[in-house]
């Protein structure tokens, strides 16, 4: 294996790539910046003084992609037909995910701009909540795949690991969503597929159930509006969850029917509350 | 800013509290504090008890995030929540909220958004016995119009 962009005398040069088929490509990165759990509850809720950070950060990653040839030397400037970035608030480890993917019909990879609106992306979400904590960690910025192309598909789970780890180091994929386990009261260990929701105060007692476990692949869509239509699908019952009135909460932070949720969330629907 | 957040079954002591909250600081010039008591009289006049559940995990974040919000709008040095939570009776405290700042302006407002947040943002919930049934409260109108006044502060 050689290093594409040194050339015979080891210095760097832009490949040309005037000759290469046209292909369909593709490339999907990866990263988090983990925060505070104060701060993540505010980003969730939009509480925080420079405004919607999300929205910000998936317009900055878009553009930075867009730009990668502008800010890596030896990057060809290319035409993206699609790039997405998506978030993923993650309470139990106080993170966002973030994850982009590029594609375009062209003759070169578009890895390097997935991994650079990932990480202009978590750039942003720095800027927008460093008023409120400045100690906030940008970690775990990578490749997660790519397609198309002479060297074809490749997959982060089936290559080899670039670095070695520490062994007393939790390798990175114990905080992917993917991979959690839940722990049910009842001291059974349910597996990643499994959601479990909660029922509290007047609707436990509706329901006749504190709690009940679905599976992934029950969810019409993953986020809140998909737990409850799954609900609905196995009793009609849960139709009372589609009231106005019922909050919802992700993680034991208050989320609206729109919230993304992954694997291992927990879930809860209750009343309005009444204490004080 | 220094946050005590409790939720338990057992009585609080306000003095004791203060104490807590003001000890070894002389910086304090105000501390405000609301109690809020069992009424004998709510949704119906013949209320003899009622029981309070909370969402455990949730509720402790909830309000120690509405504490640091609080902090952030005023200049506070501490902030002091307590919930009771299981059955309690009419005469009883269920609820402490302490704010301790240089001035009393900002003890006020702060105790004041407090509670307004807690009662419209904290997981927990009352239901009332009588001698007739018992029955789940109602949220009130009048608390979220409390609690909206401050969005637009």
């Amino acid at each position: 294996m050689t290093l594409t962009h040194l050339n015979a005398r080891g210095e760097a040069h832009m490949v040309d790539v005037a000759d290469k088929q046209e292909t369909r490509r593709e490339a999907r990165a990866r990263g988090a910046v983990h925060m505070q759990a104060s701060t993540l509850a505010l980003l969730s809720e939009g509480g925080l003084p420079k405004g919607d950070v999300l929205a910000t950060a998936r317009i900055a990653g878009i553009q930075a992609a867009k730009r990668t040839h502008e800010l890596i030397p030896l990057c060809h400037a290319l035409a993206l037909s699609k790039v997405t970035v998506e978030f993923t608030l993650d309470a139990e480890h106080d993170c966002v995910h973030v994850e982009a993917f590029c594609r375009l019909n062209g003759r070169t990879g578009v890895e390097m701009e997935a991994l650079t609106a990932v990480s202009v992306a978590c750039l942003t979400l720095y800027d927008m909540c460093k008023a409120v904590d400045k100690g906030m960690t940008i970690d775990g910025v990578r490749l997660e795949e790519k397609r198309g192309g002479r060297s074809g598909e490749w997959l982060r789970e089936t290559a080899p690991e670039s670095t070695q780890r520490p062994e007393n180091e939790a390798p990175e994929e114990a905080i992917e969503p993917s991979s959690m386990g839940l722990i049910d009261p009842s001291g059974a260990v349910s597996t990643a597929s499994d959601l479990k929701v909660q029922f509290l105060a007047e609707l436990r007692e509706r329901f006749e159930m504190p709690e009940i476990l679905l599976s992934w692949d029950q969810l019409p869509s993953h986020d809140i509006a998909g737990v409850k239509l799954a609900l609905i699908n196995q009793d009609p019952k849960f139709k009372a969850l589609q009231n106005q009135r019922v909050l919802c909460a992700r993680n034991d932070a208050m989320c609206q029917d729109g919230a993304a949720i992954v694997r291992g969330d927990r879930i809860a629907f209750f009343p309005p509350v009444t204490g004080g | 800013m220094r946050i005590a957040i409790n939720v338990h079954d057992a009585r609080f002591d306000a003095e004791v509290e203060q104490q807590r909250l003001t000890a070894g600081r002389s910086d304090v010039g105000a501390v405000v504090s609301f109690t809020g008591r069992v009424r004998d009289f709510n949704e119906r006049p013949d209320v003899t008890a009622l029981t309070l559940e909370h969402f455990p995990g949730m509720t402790e974040k909830a309000l120690h995030e509405i504490a640091r919000e609080a902090g952030e709008r005023w200049a506070l040095q501490g902030v002091t929540i307590i919930h009771r939570i299981g059955r309690l009776e009419p005469g009883d405290a269920i609820v402490l909220v302490m704010t301790a700042s240089a001035h009393r302006r900002a003890a006020f407002e702060a105790c004041d958004f407090i509670m307004d947040y807690l009662k419209t943002r904290a997981p927990f919930w009352k239901k009332e016995h009588t001698d007739h049934g018992s029955y789940w409260v109602s949220e009130r109108q009048s608390d979220r119009e409390a609690a909206d006044r401050w969005e637009h502060s």
